[in-house]
């Protein structure tokens, strides 16, 4: 996994803010909160597509990290060890969802927009039929993703997005490497078959 | 047709997991193998707009209120973790040590109301207090117009369930779960006192007196 971006010089280090949450101090950890929510937002809302609930099951992540801090031993980054709670309070959740029979992840979810502020498009003065284009692809790659099943959606938000090398995918669900390869190879066929179109006509 | 290797190869050169060497020997096999060469290329694309659309850091809406949410739930969890107001409910707060103090402010109370009250007035007037405890508070209030007297007790502690009221001329109480009263009765059968709560969980005592026959 990449790092977090390097703190600017004078930025309290992770570490500090953590020793002082783990202390009591409600401040620190609001510090931590505002470092790291839009990461947390955007992994939730890549996995669910829904933002108000993305929204609530970020905060639940960090608030769940809060009780869990006295047991952090710091043995790895708190990024990394706040994402595995985020990824364990979202996975909860879809089963959640799935046993309450709302469907296995019906198409419905496709129907929800890009959040409001998401880059769906990429950064630059693009002419406006590539902007155009770039925000369809978006769009079209936000519905393929919620189409994945829960276990594939997830390997591949954690490579693609998150970077992370297959150990730590296989940590992070957890799940032996051969899993990780099969789930990543499953998910992107699946993505290019969902996708065929967009890939056919361009070049 | 690929094999299951050639797949999980494919796989790990997109994501970069092979060493120098396998890479070498996969990408010399990508320059024989037009086939393999487009699905590698398209892998290739789907990996790059996966990466463009999917940022892995999004503006949260309402950013503020996100975290400001956070520390209300954080000081709610603390809240929860302290113990419970020993006075919590009505039954736990009958069984506070209130009886020592309340019983000798009682008894002064209707001491005063037996002997104390004027001929003919039906109030009740306490003129002084005495409470054993240095830990308890006493005040009285009195009220011509209502024609009663409140008694407030403060800074009481937990006494044993077992203890009973009693008081002098208090022949039984009655506890009255649904207004979370107690109302005890001298002994010619009349309520002379009323206990209950104010909006603070303290205790709360009402006398009320009728004229003397």
């Amino acid at each position: 996994m990449p790092a977090p971006t390097a703190p600017d010089p004078g930025e309290v280090l992770d570490i500090d803010l953590v020793k002082r949450s783990q202390a009591g101090d409600t401040r620190a950890f609001d510090m931590l909160v505002s470092r790291y929510r839009g990461r947390i937002y955007a992994m939730t809302y890549h996995m669910i597509q829904n933002e108000t609930e993305a929204w609530d099951l970020a905060q639940e992540a960090f608030i769940k990290a809060w009780r869990a801090l006295p047991r952090f031993k710091m043995d790895s980054a708190f990024y990394t060890w706040l994402y595995r709670i985020t990824h364990n309070v979202v996975y909860d959740w879809l089963r959640k969802k799935k046993i309450q029979g709302d469907g296995e992840f019906d198409d419905s979810h496709t129907e929800h927009r890009v959040a409001a502020g998401a880059e769906a498009v990429p950064r630059g003065d693009a002419a406006p039929d590539v902007a155009l284009k770039n925000a369809e692809l978006g769009a079209r790659i936000q519905q393929a993703i919620a189409k994945l099943s829960p276990e594939h959606k997830q390997v591949i938000l954690l490579r693609e997005v998150e970077g992370m090398a297959y150990e730590e995918i296989a940590a992070t669900v957890p799940c032996s490497l051969g899993t990780v390869m099969s789930r990543l190879f499953y998910a992107r066929k699946k993505l290019q078959e969902l996708l065929k179109d967009c890939y056919e006509n361009t070049d | 047709m690929k094999t299951p290797t050639e797949d999980h190869d494919l796989l790990r050169w997109l994501d970069g997991e092979m060493s120098a060497a396998e890479k070498a020997a996969f990408e010399s096999r990508l320059a024989s193998d037009p086939a393999l060469k487009a699905e590698a290329e398209l892998m290739q694309r789907l990996s790059a707009d996966l990466r463009t659309h999917l940022p892995a850091e999004m503006p949260v809406p309402y950013a503020d209120f996100f975290n400001s949410q956070i520390q209300v739930r954080l000081a709610q969890d603390e809240n929860q973790q302290m113990p419970a107001p020993a006075s919590e409910g009505w039954f736990a707060w009958l069984r506070l040590p209130w009886l020592a103090p309340a019983a000798a402010v009682l008894m002064v109370s209707l001491f005063v109301w037996q002997n104390g009250a004027p001929s003919g007035s039906a109030d009740s007037v306490v003129h002084s207090i005495y409470v054993p405890s240095a830990a308890v508070q006493a005040r009285s209030f009195h009220s011509a117009e209502a024609n009663a007297t409140v008694l407030m007790l403060e800074g009481l502690e937990e006494m044993p369930a077992d203890r009973k009221i009693v008081g002098f001329n208090i022949t039984r109480t009655e506890v009255d779960e649904a207004v979370a009263a107690t109302t005890l009765f001298g002994t010619d059968g009349k309520a002379v006192a009323v206990m209950a709560k104010d909006a603070r969980n303290q205790p709360l005592l009402l006398t009320s007196s009728t004229p003397r026959g």
